[in-house]
């Protein structure tokens, strides 16, 4: 067996161990993960739609596989569905402007080895798949704040049914702002270990200062990682408050159906 | 508590926004006229014509069309600040590794003709300095205003860890004799140490968390190691680390380990403080009882940060498996050549956060028995 099934194995097991059910559920949540951005490739080489819809598209598959197959489909992940897609929307055209100004697409001359040989003419447009390899970047890390915030507002909610909506949306601020020091580390160590080859290698070239910003590959990074830590956080007011007016919906609803039965 | 923070302080709160805000605009004056900083020569982007188009069908018949770009421009600084500069540029729609330039635009040139009044030249390099300042502004700016005090901590947080990044890889360059393993070793337990007390100060949990992190990172790392020489590397694929001239895999290692360290500290802290506010609500919680609700705690966070490991890795790979597939590459090689280090790093990751969770609940535990055995 080789590295990649070996550690597959040993991922399933410890999870299936410590997880149980659900252990295995996120396991195939990832194999999954994998077929949507598979998926989202195929449908960039093979259609003429827009790169940007086809990203958005492949964020609601993504956001459906994390949020209703890992959990199931009920108020809390709804509310976390809905904000993820606003934020994801918010975010890629912010992101879009950037990358088309900062010219960060494509490849950089520090890959030429690797391209050589292939034809680069191949009538994809780079700047939106910059783009998209941002956003997709992010959107594990803003799905997961997204949930934690519902989550947590469902189950505060439950416990004191007489919080108004101003207090509950601050309460989901609150929830958001202790988790978003965790969750920004998170996806800033998982790009600095990715970016560590190529942060030696710049160090090795004696790149000056000046030259390691403005190139395109560390620009281009610095600003992922810029782009992740805004989505992080803006998911938060988002997110608490789709999950205050949901909690509150259906509050509203279910004190009608009271005084109607009176 | 928020009002109460503004009636106790407000006159810290204002200096401290209005330092923000005059460091800001200072950035921006700087970032705008900062060209005689550069040796290079500079030259910004006045007007634009295109001469030239021609569509090209390559061999797979993708399509695309060739732009040739004559492109006026002032240069910025040395010796020849201010005169015109003509510029030739030629891009294609794609823009895999050329880009149209639009008025604006700044760009690092090559001063060949220094003769006449109009000077010609080639193009370098791009001057993206300014988007990067403006992202980070906009970055600073969203988590102080959404995140407040947090905010501010994880601003720092990520400025401190990136420059002991800078200052470790600079010295493991300048040492050549040192092992990166251990280097990274030492940046790792330095990371996580800062990071925690960031996030949530100096207590117990933040000890609890910081032993498990410890522990369950190199225990990944450890997991990883093993499994890489019993298999001897195969079906890993270190042809996209090829521009390296050092060890592709000491340095796939040590990526991989301070990649996951993130994860790891977000389940330490997740589950340490969960169990310690169980203990804190209810003092004769019972061992049993905390296990469980850790546990579940646990299971519902795995997924979850699993998953963003997974897409912060994957996705960079997109213009790559784009380009060998338009390029008509085998779709089996194409996976292989360009995901296997990133699925490698997420599942080597993976395991770190599973693994964590115990690790996580038992070490909480004992320090909660600590306490207990204390009052």
């Amino acid at each position: 067996m080789n590295a990649i099934g070996l550690l597959s194995v040993i991922l399933f097991t410890l999870m299936a161990f410590v997880g149980g059910k659900q252990g295995v559920r996120s396991f195939f949540a990832l194999f999954l993960n994998l077929l949507v951005v598979i998926l989202t490739v195929f449908f960039i080489l093979n259609t003429s739609i827009n790169l940007l819809i086809i990203t958005l598209i492949a964020c609601v598959l993504i956001s459906c596989i994390n949020l209703f197959f890992i959990n199931e489909i009920n108020d809390k992940t709804i509310a976390a569905f809905i904000a993820t897609i606003i934020t994801v929307t918010i975010l890629l055209l912010f992101i879009h402007l950037m990358t088309k100004y900062a010219l960060i697409q494509g490849f950089s001359e520090e890959e030429t080895d690797e391209i050589s040989g292939y034809s680069l003419y191949i009538g994809v447009d780079f700047v939106k798949i910059a783009t998209s390899v941002i956003i997709m970047s992010t959107i594990g890390a803003i799905m997961d704040v997204a949930i934690s915030i519902s989550s947590s507002l469902h189950h505060l909610f439950r416990l004191n049914p007489l919080l108004t909506r101003k207090e509950l949306f601050q309460s989901g601020l609150n929830i958001g702002r202790d988790i978003l020091g965790t969750d920004a580390n998170t996806i800033f160590f998982a790009f600095f270990g990715g970016y560590l080859g190529l942060l030696i290698w710049f160090k090795d070239l004696e790149y000056s200062f000046g030259e390691i910003v403005n190139s395109k590959v560390f620009s281009g990074e610095m600003i992922t990682i810029f782009c992740a830590g805004i989505g992080i956080a803006l998911i938060i007011p988002i997110s608490a408050w789709m999950s205050t007016f949901i909690l509150m919906r259906d509050k509203e609803k279910l004190d009608e159906r009271k005084t109607s039965q009176n | 508590m928020l009002i109460n923070q503004l009636k106790e302080a407000p006159k810290s709160r204002l200096i401290f926004y209005s330092i923000v805000i005059v460091s800001c605009l200072a950035s921006f004056i700087f970032v705008y006229h900062n060209h005689s900083f550069y040796d290079r020569p500079i030259a910004k982007v006045i007007d634009t014509t295109i001469t030239d188009s021609e569509r090209i069908i390559d061999g797979l018949q993708n399509e695309d069309e060739r732009f040739t770009q004559k492109i006026e421009a002032v240069v910025k600084n040395g010796e020849h600040k201010g005169k015109t500069i003509y510029l030739t540029n030629e891009y294609s729609s794609s823009g895999a590794y050329d880009q149209a330039f639009q008025p604006g635009h700044e760009l690092f040139v090559k001063i060949v003709q220094t003769e006449d009044e109009a000077l010609t030249g080639y193009i370098m390099n791009v001057k993206r300095d300014k988007y990067v300042v403006i992202t980070a502004w906009v970055f600073i700016f969203t988590l102080l205003m959404i995140g407040r005090r947090q905010g501010l901590f994880s601003v720092m947080s990520l400025g401190i860890n990136i420059a002991l990044l800078s200052l470790v890889l600079d010295y493991y360059v300048e040492n050549p004799q040192s092992n990166l393993l251990w280097i990274s070793a030492m940046t790792v337990i330095l990371f996580t140490i800062i990071s925690l007390l960031f996030v949530s100060g100096l207590n117990e949990k933040t000890y609890a968390a910081i032993v498990t992190t410890l522990v369950g990172t190199f225990a990944s790392l450890l997991i990883t190691y093993v499994v890489l020489s019993m298999t001897s590397d195969s079906g890993i694929y270190y042809e996209g680390m090829s521009f390296l001239t050092r060890p592709y895999r000491l340095i796939f290692l040590a990526g991989l380990f301070i990649g996951s360290l993130g994860a790891v500290m977000d389940v330490a802290i997740t589950m340490s403080s969960s169990i310690f506010e169980l203990y804190e609500k209810n003092k004769d919680i019972s061992v049993k009882q905390l296990k469980e609700t850790g546990l579940e705690i646990g299971r519902d966070v795995m997924g979850t940060i699993t998953s963003i490991l997974f897409f912060a890795y994957v996705s960079g790979s997109l213009p790559m498996l784009i380009l060998y597939l338009k390029n008509g590459v085998p779709f089996g090689f194409t996976l292989s050549m360009n995901l296997s280090l990133e699925i490698a790093r997420a599942l080597a990751g993976g395991i770190g956060v599973v693994l964590t969770i115990p690790i996580s609940l038992y070490t909480a535990i004992f320090f909660v028995q600590r306490k207990r055995a204390r009052v």
